[in-house]
Order: C-alpha cells, then sequence, then structure tokens
C-alpha cells in the first residue's frame, strides 16, 4: 500500500487505472482539469490514452468509440460540459456501451462560479439525456479515499451492466488534499473490498436479448462477430427497427437490469447514530456529509436523538431507507432543494420533512446545530430573506 | 419479383436490409455500390472493415447494409466515435463511414474538422442528397444556390459551403485531411477510383458524393419526381475538375492527395504512448 497526500483527482486517477481504464478524453474545465491532467501524465505510463477533444460532447462520444473497440474509458468534467453530455450518454445508454462519468459539481446556473462546490445535478444525473426508458446510476463518494474505492466500482458496475456509470462530486472533494492510500497488487486490492471485471465481448447474433440479466458482454466492434449498433430502437440482433413491441423488450433490459439487481449497489450508503431510531434524521451526500457528521456527532454529545443517512448511491433512489415516519432534514449544496424532492416522495407522507440549503460553501456546524435544535422542538425554520428559504 | 442480388452483394451486404427501403429512384444506391465496388477492387473482405453510419436518409438507409461489424452515431457526431474507435482498434482494420451533407457539413462540421486535423484514419464518404430529405426537404449547407426546398420556397439565398469561391473542400484541406474528392452519382469509375484510393490513406479521407433525390429535391426544384430526369439533371451540372462550364455545380475529381504526408491519429498516439512507456519523454 502506498500512501499520499493528495486530491480527490489523484484518487480518482489512480482508482479509474485500477478499474483498468485506459482510455479518458475530456475538455478543460475548472474544477475537473486537474483530473484531465493527472490523466495525461499517468495513462501512457500503464499503456493507456489521454485524448483532448473539441467540446464534451465530442469527449463523450471519442470514450464510446473506444469502449466500442475494447478500451475501458472514462471522461470528467462540471455541470457546463455535463449538460453536453446529452446527447452521447443517451447513446452510450440505448447501446449499452460500458465507460465512467465524472461530474465535479460547482456551483449553478450555467457558467455560476467556477471554483466553488455546488450539487446542482442530482436530477441531471438521473436524467442525463433525453427520451426516458432507461435507468441511471450515479454514486457519490465524499472522500479522496473514497474516490478512489467509487471510480473502481464504478467501471466494475459498467462492465457488469454494460452502460455508463456517473460518479458525482463537487470542487471541493476533487480539489481537496487528503490522506490516500493506493493498494500496489491484487491482495491489497481484496483487502481494500476493490473488485474488477474484464472487459469481454458479445459473440452474437442475439446482442440485445429482452433480458434484465445480468453479465451479457458488450456489443464490441472488430471481432468480426456482425455486431451492430445505433440509435435507433434495436431488434435483437441489432437492426434498426420501428415497432413498439420491440422497443418495449428494448425499453424493459435499460431499465429493469439496473432496477432488478438492486444488489449491485444497494450497499453503497452510510449510517451514523441511526440504531435507535432517531427523532431527526439529516440526510446529505458528497462532501456536506463531513460536516453533517461531524454536527450529527456534536448534537448527540449534547444528548440530542439525531442520526445521519449519508446517500452514495443516489440514483436509483434508496426509497426503503426513508420508510420509517421521523423528521428528515436534507442538507444540500444548492437553493433550489433536489435531494429534498426525493425524500419527500420516498417518506411517508406525514413525515416531516425539510430543506437546508448551501451553495459555494458548505453549511456551518452552528447552523446545522440550530436547524436540528429547532426541528426537534417543533419550531418553524427561520426564513432568512434571499438566504434561505424554509422548505 | 425475385430479386437479382450480383456478387457483390453476396459477398459484402446483408439481404436483409438490401434491397433498402430508400424511395424507389433513389440515388442513394448508385452511391453505395460505388463503394462497395471500390472495397471489392482493393480485395478487403467483411472483417477488415467496421462500418459507421449516421441519421438521415445516407444514414439510416446504409445502416447494417455491411456484413460485418457496423454502428450507427446520433446526428453530426460519428467522426468522434470513429476517432475513440480508431485508437481502439488494431491498425489492420479500416473504418468507412456513410453519412449524410447535414450530418458532415452542418451538425457534425466541428467534429468532422477535427478528425482530419488529427488525420485519423477512417474514410468518410459524403453521400450529399442535397439537403435534409428524410425530414421531408429542407436546404442544407451544400444545396445548390437558388434551390427551391420546403424550406427555401422562394429559392435558397443564403451563403453556404459551395457558394461561388467558397467549399467545404477548402475547408477540410485546411484542417489537414490527406485525401480528399468530389464525385456525383453520375460519375461511375472516377468514383470507385477515388474511393480506392480515399479507402487505402492511412489517414483521413473524405469522399463527398452528391446523389440525386427525386421524391424530395426533384418534386420541389425540378418540378417532378422523374428518377431519370433529376439524374440527367445532375449530369448536365456536373464537370470534371479544370473543365468546369458556367453552369457547372460539381467540380468532380481529386481535391487533394496527401497520402502518407503526416502520421496518422491513432499511429502517432501508439508510438507515443511506447516511448514515454520506454523513456518517460516523448
Ligand atoms: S427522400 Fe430522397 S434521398 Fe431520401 S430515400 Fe427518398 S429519394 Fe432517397
Amino acid at each position: 500500500m502506498k500512501r499520499f497526500l493528495e486530491t480527490g483527482n489523484f484518487a480518482i486517477t489512480e482508482g479509474a487505472i485500477l478499474g483498468g481504464c485506459r482510455f479518458f478524453c475530456g475538455y478543460p474545465i475548472t474544477p475537473a482539469t486537474e483530473l484531465a491532467e493527472a490523466m495525461s501524465l499517468r495513462l501512457p505510463q500503464v499503456n493507456g490514452v489521454y485524448l483532448q477533444a473539441e467540446d464534451e460532447c465530442a469527449a463523450m462520444h471519442l470514450c464510446i468509440g473506444a469502449s466500442l473497440g475494447g478500451m475501458k474509458s472514462m471522461t470528467a468534467t462540471s455541470g457546463p460540459g455535463f449538460i453536453l453530455y446529452a446527447d452521447p450518454y443517451g447513446w452510450a445508454l440505448g447501446c449499452e456501451a460500458p465507460m465512467v462519468v465524472m461530474n465535479s459539481g460547482r456551483v449553478g446556473p450555467v457558467s455560476g462560479i467556477t471554483g466553488a462546490p455546488g450539487q446542482g445535478e442530482f436530477y441531471l444525473t438521473r436524467y442525463p439525456t433525453q427520451g426516458g426508458n432507461f435507468e441511471t446510476i450515479t454514486l457519490a463518494p465524499n472522500s479522496a479515499q473514497e474516490c478512489l474505492k467509487i471510480i473502481v466500482e464504478a467501471f466494475y458496475l459498467s462492465e457488469r451492466l454494460r452502460m455508463p456509470i456517473t460518479v458525482l462530486g463537487d470542487q471541493l472533494l476533487t480539489d481537496g488534499m487528503e490522506d490516500i492510500s493506493v493498494p500496489e497488487n491484487d491482495d491489497e486490492m481484496k483487502e481494500m473490498g476493490l473488485r474488477v471485471w474484464p472487459r469481454l465481448y458479445h459473440k452474437g447474433p442475439d446482442f440485445y436479448p429482452a433480458s434484465d440479466a445480468l453479465d451479457i458482454p458488450p456489443v464490441q466492434m472488430g471481432y468480426d462477430t456482425g455486431a451492430l449498433c445505433s440509435d435507433w430502437t434495436p431488434t435483437v440482433e441489432g437492426y434498426d427497427i420501428e415497432e413498439v413491441e420491440e422497443h418495449h423488450k428494448h425499453a424493459y433490459r435499460l431499465i429493469y437490469k439496473v432496477r432488478n439487481n438492486p444488489q449491485l449497489y444497494e450497499d453503497f450508503y452510510e449510517k451514523k447514530y441511526m440504531d435507535d431510531d432517531p427523532d431527526l434524521v439529516v440526510v446529505s451526500y458528497g462532501t456536506p456529509s463531513r460536516v453533517v457528521n461531524t454536527a450529527v456527532e456534536r448534537a448527540r454529545s449534547e444528548g440530542l436523538k439525531v442520526g445521519a443517512l449519508r446517500l452514495i448511491n443516489l440514483w436509483p433512489f434508496p426509497d426503503r431507507h426513508f420508510s420509517r415516519k421521523t423528521k428528515y432534514l436534507v442538507v444540500e449544496l444548492n437553493w433550489d432543494g433536489q435531494l429534498v424532492r426525493e425524500v419527500q416522495r420516498a417518506a411517508p407522507k406525514d413525515a416531516e420533512v425539510k430543506f437546508l440549503g448551501c451553495c459555494g460553501d458548505l453549511p456551518t456546524i452552528p447552523d446545522l446545530m440550530e436547524t436540528f435544535t429547532k426541528m426537534l422542538k417543533n419550531q418553524p425554520l427561520e426564513r432568512k430573506g434571499w438566504v434561505l428559504e424554509a422548505w | 419479383m425475385q430479386y437479382q442480388s450480383s456478387a457483390l452483394v453476396d459477398d459484402y451486404l446483408r439481404t436483409r436490409k438490401i434491397p433498402s427501403t430508400a424511395c424507389s429512384g433513389c440515388g442513394l444506391g448508385i452511391n453505395h455500390k460505388v463503394v462497395i465496388q471500390a472495397i471489392s477492387e482493393l480485395g478487403l473482405k467483411t472483417k477488415d472493415i467496421i462500418w459507421g453510419t449516421a441519421i438521415g436518409c445516407a444514414g439510416r438507409q446504409t445502416f447494417a447494409t455491411w456484413k460485418g461489424d457496423g454502428f450507427a452515431g446520433t446526428h453530426g457526431r460519428v467522426y468522434a466515435i470513429a476517432r475513440g474507435l480508431r485508437v481502439a482498434l488494431p491498425r489492420d482494420k479500416k473504418i468507412v463511414l456513410t453519412v449524410g451533407d447535414g450530418d458532415a457539413f452542418g451538425i457534425g462540421l466541428l467534429h468532422l474538422i477535427h478528425a482530419a486535423r488529427s488525420n485519423a484514419g477512417f474514410t468518410v464518404i459524403v453521400m450529399d442528397n442535397l439537403g435534409y430529405q428524410s425530414t421531408g426537404g429542407q436546404f442544407g449547407f451544400t444545396t445548390p444556390q437558388g434551390a427551391k426546398t420546403d424550406s427555401s420556397p422562394y429559392g435558397m439565398f443564403e451563403h453556404n459551403l459551395m457558394s461561388e469561391g467558397m467549399d467545404v473542400m477548402h475547408i477540410l484541406k485546411g484542417a489537414g485531411a490527406t485525401f480528399l474528392a468530389r464525385h456525383t452519382a453520375t460519375d461511375g469509375l472516377a468514383a470507385v477510383e477515388s474511393v480506392k484510393k480515399a479507402i487505402s490513406n492511412n489517414g483521413f479521407s473524405l469522399v463527398h458524393m452528391p446523389y440525386p433525390c427525386p421524391t424530395n429535391f426533384g418534386s420541389r426544384h425540378l418540378g417532378n419526381r422523374n428518377a431519370v430526369n433529376i439524374l440527367r439533371w445532375m449530369q448536365k451540372h456536373t464537370a470534371p475538375l479544370g473543365q468546369e462550364k458556367p453552369d457547372t455545380i460539381w467540380a468532380t475529381g481529386v481535391y487533394h492527395d496527401a497520402r502518407g504526408s503526416r502520421p496518422e491519429l491513432s499511429e502517432l498516439v501508439w508510438d507515443s504512448v511506447g516511448k514515454i512507456r520506454r523513456t518517460g519523454k516523448l
């Protein structure tokens, strides 16, 4: 095991290499640029390729091409670039091309604030493209070390489910320096719970079976199998077809290969002080969860029955965590409230669900403590003018 | 009626898709045959070529016609997909893309230029049906000046990429393409020769191949959807490079032949990666 004091971007780069990534294509954008730079340095050393594209749309398309040709590929961006992935993301979902997409969130809308953390793409990662009829997977680590693990895992899932996987971070996560351990051999990989799935290829002729089964190898070019893949609705063999029944089979696979295999991703969450049915559950993901965890510890030390639920697997949304009727406070790095809407939907109708928004900076522990106390005492959350609209 | 498949069809195409569902009288099949003929004359087999297509009549009607492996990209993006694929595929595999004029010269032009810049080793065959025909017949960026289409009912008056003094071929040459040619569907064997050169180029090649669309272009601009009529009209406005007449729209022949003049993208990439691995620097 090698130890480093390094950034989340470093951890992502090393994780990607451990996961088998040998092709990275990106486009410079703050705060994902350092990741591209690290890839440009590291990939050639491990017989990998770094290319820079003319825009993000092209970058992800190049990754698609590399993936079709048998290389595990990855791209990374921030919100303004992620929106340009809409076109290739749809293709990768429809054609079931494995790859990993990293989104390091900054403050929006549009170009917003480039050098500050934001969580404005919670829903966008669920619906990264048009057309519907698909399920997506989004994973959100909260530390550099976890970045490494989650990226390896994202590659693993992308192969087994033959689809793109999004890893959602933010500027603090990817730019912040932390202690990172990088495994140096297979035993150390195992010890750290890191799993790798090899790239296989489909031998045909039924490239698109109407099945939710796992481990159907991806459609690959160059093996002379007569492989076909396109943006149109495929027949089982891959011919384009305009037929509702064939489309239904296609959509069934895209949706249910993910929904019917939750064992692959549903363990990605973290619970703190959740065993005694707390009176208030604080829900968060990514870097804000680091502050939330500290605040919840403080609250416990002051005798408040507060628990912390941190989601790592954001999509498919883990409804089962919200079956209990209690109070929920959702903490996010945005002012409009995105995750909170899902929690409201998943929680019992008479559960109390509140929102604490913050953007460009993390919430403070006093702010969190004040909100915990008010919610536990059934006091209304203060409206702080433009700063905080009680949800 | 029994369909008589030629030897070319037997060797290279899927009978499930050929004959295609293109309109009767469509010129696409003529160009498609030119490409298959060139492949056959080069002695290439289905395993040697990965065939990519795009959106529109040209893309959809050629998708999955190739007996080997094939893919179709979203509108305008296939040049970016093909670059990634080029890097990942073994060097002996060739990539041929059949795309439309809207795809290459409209929505995909940026990616096309960067494919030329990087001298990515694939051949783009632009099957130009004179506009956006699968959406009913709107003008594109190489639609002849003055053409009446559904979106230019008074005649196409904008500058475009084939206006007087302008040519998309010049853009692509400047961007670094190493083989460029233009042939209309009436060019026959000359077109086959150019496509052979294009495919044999270890670098970025593009052959612009305008063909007649009787259904939309013919009926709007020429007043009828008679296939022979539009083919004759196209022939009248076609002349070899250097022998243009005042009414020539398409000057045909090889525009630029710099095959072998600079390294191909994937060669450059893998040679560089190899050097970095061995020596730690370039
Ligand atoms: S619309 Fe025109 S280009 Fe398209 S298939 Fe019909 S004739 Fe051919």
